[in-house]
């Protein structure tokens, strides 16, 4: 079952958590990507990653005045120093055992557990279990830009359903949507919007 | 609110009007130093010999600085920076022993890093920790003071450059922040005396050894406060009648030699290379003879000049010291606007001791006391009342 480690976890809330990671692990994780924290005994937190946010500090602040920057001196200020890039996640559900749960966990993950991307195999098994359950989670999320992380979502999703044969899941995942938001006109058009940007680039 | 703003206001305000004043006849004595400079640039023997009349029968304890061949006035452009080198720094930070705290323990902590010029790998880093505890806290007579901590934090700053230039890859340039000198008590009578002196022998054996290896080794003074220049042209400008006065004429009291060479350097220029007419000539001799310069790491239209120590190996070895006066300032261009070597700086935050890794640290040791069923005394009131949430202090 282990991925690709993104990194480990900074702080956290029954309805999302963050990650911090170095640097060099930063090729992994993207915006909507899913992701899992494995904790004891066959229970394990899927959560999505919606915001992506790399600190600065007075060193980098002072650096970007500097005219040219050497690649020793990048490759020190993002190797060597202790400015972790941080990544926000918002908790979708739960693993217990072979049973997997679109509801919140019962405990959230703790301080240093590490976070793995989850693998197509993961993500199609997560998604497919119910009937959408976790979008409640996201379209919860007023703070989030819901919209675009729907879109991503939907893309990375798609991509690995397709791979395991179900090219109907994303005809399936929108017609939730719009039964979701069938009372908030704006949001549907905003989220439908987005989903079809991203699906006329594919 | 301790402060009364009230009463400071009005001395602030009195400050401020004489400081215009202030500043007027400094400008005079700038101008009158710069004219010196310049009238006495050429008389390099003259100058070397007075300074040494001076200290030899009037004032032993006279610091100035002594011109080598070069007129005072010339200034040197920035060399080209070698294709490869490696550069080193070093810094320290240390905590000192407080009775006042939960346990009371001392610890130096050094951090060395190493960048590779002309590679685009990220420099390595080394840290050095230790810890002083219980018997070590004490000396033959008292304790541990912070003049020796810190001796001991230079001295391993030191050490550790010189282990890690003996296996980096030729050419190498060390450098620390500060002078290039240690500092410690010197008096027999002080309990640490002994401690300094077999500390100065083992610097010195370093510094030798980085002779050997060819290695150069330097000593960055940001924003100098140091007057040894002027110091020259006040015992050229004291007649030989009034030379045994020597010791308490400072005609030109206040001006730095920072003020003499800001319009003289260019930007990347250095200036002349001195050497020190001071007690220490007498322990650092030879290839060790301490020299030093001065460099403008800033712009055109802000001027910022550091004071460099090198030893004689180094001043004797034009490439050496090309390379050196190259790569300091190309190290203080990359910081932007704040002209300092970022190699330095980030020596510095390798090895500072934050606030809250102190803490972390008292936490660990006291947990280990506990564990161990050893007694110890705690916080003391008179600290655990300052540190009372809602009261901030410097």
């Amino acid at each position: 079952m282990d991925g690709i480690e993104i990194g480990r976890l900074l702080r956290a809330t029954t309805s999302g958590f963050v990650v911090g990671c170095r640097v060099s692990q930063l090729t992994a994780p993207s915006f909507g990507a899913l992701v899992r924290v494995p904790l004891e005994k066959g229970y394990q937190i899927y959560g999505l990653i919606h915001d992506i946010h790399i600190e600065d500090d007075g060193l980098v602040r002072q650096l970007v005045t500097a005219e040219g920057i050497s690649d020793a001196i990048l490759a020190d200020n993002r190797l060597n120093r202790n400015v972790p890039v941080e990544m926000g996640v918002l908790t979708l559900g739960y693993q217990q055992g072979e049973r997997i749960s679109h509801l919140l966990p019962p405990r959230p993950p703790l301080s240093l557990d590490v976070i793995y991307a989850c693998t197509d195999k993961e993500i199609c098994q997560f998604t497919s279990v119910g009937r959408f359950g976790y979008f409640r989670h996201i379209l919860r999320a007023k703070e989030l830009p819901t919209d675009e992380l729907l879109a991503a979502h939907l893309i990375q999703t798609q991509s690995a359903q397709k791979i395991f044969g179900d090219s109907a899941w994303v005809h399936s995942a929108t017609q939730e949507l719009i039964i979701l938001l069938r009372d908030e006109y704006p949001t549907l058009m905003a989220v439908l919007s987005a989903v079809n940007d991203a699906f006329e680039h594919l | 609110m301790s402060l009364d703003f009230q009463q400071i206001r009005d001395q602030v305000q009195q400050m401020g009007k004489s400081a215009a004043k202030r500043e007027q006849d400094l400008q005079k004595k700038r101008n009158t130093a710069g004219a010196l400079l310049e009238s006495f640039a050429h008389d390099i023997q003259k100058l070397r010999e007075k300074a040494a009349l001076a200290a030899r029968q009037h004032d032993p304890t006279l610091r100035c600085a002594l011109p080598l061949e070069e007129p005072l006035n010339r200034h040197f452009s920035q060399p080209a920076i070698p294709e490869k080198t490696t550069l080193l720094a070093a810094d320290g930070s240390q905590i000192i022993p407080d009775r006042h705290a939960e346990v009371e323990f001392g610890l130096i902590n050094v951090g060395a890093i190493q960048i590779d010029y002309g590679s685009s790998e990220p420099p390595a880093i080394r840290v050095f920790s230790r810890l002083f505890y219980g018997d070590e806290l004490y000396t033959s007579t008292g304790s541990l003071s912070e003049a020796t901590i810190a001796l001991r934090r230079d001295l391993g700053e030191r050490r550790m450059l010189a282990e890690l230039a003996a296996q980096a890859e030729p050419p190498v340039i060390t450098f620390t922040d500060g002078l290039l000198e240690i500092y410690g008590p010197r008096d027999p009578d002080v309990d640490e005396a002994s401690e300094f002196r077999k500390s100065l022998t083992e610097y010195l054996e370093t510094l030798s050894k980085m002779r050997e290896l060819g290695v150069t080794a330097a000593g960055y003074v940001d924003k100098p406060g140091t007057t040894l220049v002027v110091r020259l042209l006040e015992v050229a400008l004291t007649s030989e009648k009034e030379l045994a006065e020597i010791k308490r004429l400072h005609p030109l009291r206040g001006v730095y030699d920072i003020d003499l060479y800001r319009s003289l350097l260019e930007p990347g220029g250095r200036s002349p290379i001195f050497a020190v007419q001071s007690p220490s000539t007498k322990v650092y001799t030879g290839d060790l003879a301490l020299h030093f310069f001065y460099i403008n790491v800033g712009r055109e239209e802000y001027p910022w000049l550091a004071r460099v120590e090198v030893p004689a190996w180094v001043v004797r070895n034009g490439e050496l010291l090309n390379n050196l006066h190259a790569i300091l300032v190309h190290q203080c261009r990359v910081m932007g606007t704040r002209h300092y070597p970022y190699l330095l700086h980030r020596a510095h935050e390798t090895a500072i001791v934050t606030l809250q890794e102190k803490e972390q640290l008292t936490r660990m040791i006291a947990m280990e006391l506990r564990h161990q069923g050893v007694h110890f005394w705690g916080l003391s009131h008179k600290q655990g009342l300052k540190d009372l949430p809602g009261r901030t202090r410097l």
